[in-house]
């Protein structure tokens, strides 16, 4: 167990933000590694023992289509949202975008207390 | 190259059987992509150190597999809290009451502990040590069996999730004497001081005109003993009637009178208080026998006579100690 409350919290804070990201990014089909870079030059790290099983879960949910094609001489799996997954990242923007603006309330709210 | 080549093959043996291939042929595709990516940006290919970093910040291979398993628990987070609390009634109500009686009997028990220890004290004990270790591991396995059991049988049924708030218990104040116990306690402790006063006080007993038991010397303190405690008993049932709260003072009162209980109650078994237990029908040998054998029945009861006055006590020290100070409108 992580004994920095901190790096719990953010973890735990991280890991749907990971979903979402994904779905974004995948609305543009990528194999594995493309995926990870694109969100490392996102400023959003993940490690490929968190992706690809995540990739995994995620395409068994029908939110993902993957499919082997040979590119540059080697087989790579790539990814694209499907229909479902499309629907399903509208609704989690939507409410991600619903929390952000009650966290930003919140926090409006407090600071005018404070002052 | 061959170290990634090793790598693959150890975290394919981890992995589910009908994803192995798919899994690692994907697995195989990113890191030659990243190795590729290296190599371009030294300009050179890269050493098997190089590579075996690469392979370490991965991670170790059943790591790396198990991220792809079903994350299965044995007891799930719902049924978790309750496992443990049966774990503890098992401690507490089972192994340690046994653990109480065998040092009880070792320590009492003439007979028992010449048993046990003809070989020697390390052997009793080393015995004594094993069937802990085996009731503890049958009680203790039964018990995980059976939540996981329960907890497949949830994941299907979800019976858990029918509940309702309704249902629940009241909240409850610790402190709090409920009236009703005091009403049958003192009722019981009556009848009690009213039966022993008439019938407990001769030392010579006839069983309808068969059966005659005679009592020792002893018997006369035993029963005056117990019938002012009874009456003490009712004086506090009586007292806990009017004010349903426990206070220190009655609390310390009861834990008194439960311990004078107690050992009167085990000076009682080992006082050999049956002097002659005698029967029309039976010859004056067999009486004698069956008087040994109460005698013998009392001996052996006396380690668990042991054991629950000292739960009894652990009872009445622990209401002391949680009692918090009385509320004023109470007494």
């Amino acid at each position: 167990m992580n004994p920095d409350p901190f790096e719990n919290l953010r973890l735990e804070l991280r890991r749907g933000s990971v979903v979402l990201a994904v779905l974004a990014a995948l609305r543009r089909e990528q194999y594995g590694y493309t995926l990870r870079k694109t969100l490392s030059d996102h400023g959003l790290e993940i490690d490929e023992g968190t992706l690809y099983p995540l990739l995994r879960r995620l395409e068994s949910q029908g939110l993902l289509n993957s499919q082997w094609r040979e590119e540059d001489k080697r087989r790579k799996r790539f990814y694209l949202l499907s229909a479902e997954g499309a629907r399903v990242l509208e609704q989690l923007l939507a409410e991600w975008r619903r929390i952000d603006l009650s966290l930003e309330e919140i926090l409006k709210e407090q600071s005018h207390g404070n002052n | 190259m061959e170290i990634i080549e090793r790598y693959l093959e150890a975290v394919k043996f981890w992995l589910p059987k009908g994803q192995k291939e798919d899994i690692i042929e994907e697995l195989a595709a990113d890191l030659d992509a990243q190795v590729k990516e290296r190599e371009a940006g030294l300009s050179r290919e890269l050493s098997e150190a190089e590579v075996e970093l690469i392979l370490k910040q991965r991670g170790r291979p059943v790591v790396v597999a198990n991220r792809f398993l079903p994350q299965e628990q044995l007891i799930g987070p719902l049924l978790f809290p309750v496992y443990r609390f049966v774990l503890k009634i098992i401690c507490l109500c089972y192994l340690l009451p046994w653990s109480l009686v065998w040092i009880g009997m070792m320590t009492f028990d003439r007979a028992y502990r010449a048993q046990q220890t003809h070989v020697s004290w390390l052997a009793a004990v080393a015995s004594a040590w094993s069937t802990w270790w085996t009731m503890a591991f049958g009680a203790i396995g039964m018990a995980t069996l059976v939540f996981a059991i329960l907890e497949r049988v949830q994941a299907r049924s979800h019976f858990l999730d029918e509940w309702s708030p309704r249902k629940l218990p009241s909240v409850r104040n610790p402190n709090q004497i409920p009236r009703a116990n005091s009403i049958v306690e003192l009722a019981l402790t009556l009848l009690f001081f009213v039966w022993w006063a008439l019938n407990a006080s001769p030392r010579v007993l006839d069983l309808g005109s068969t059966v005659r038991i005679e009592l020792s010397q002893q018997w006369v303190w035993f029963f005056s003993a117990y019938l002012v405690l009874a009456a003490a008993n009712a004086a506090l049932a009586a007292a806990n009637l009017l004010h349903p709260y426990w206070t220190v003072r009655r609390a310390s009162l009861r834990l008194l009178s439960d311990a004078i209980g107690a050992v009167l109650f085990c000076w009682l078994l080992r006082a050999h208080i049956v002097t002659s237990f005698s029967v029309s029908t039976l010859t004056a040998e067999k009486s004698l026998r069956v008087t040994q054998a109460i005698d013998f029945c009392m001996d052996k009861a006396f380690p668990w006579a042991i054991v629950v006055s000292v739960a009894v006590a652990a009872a009445g020290i622990y209401r002391i100690v949680r009692v918090k100070p009385p509320d004023p409108s109470s007494e």
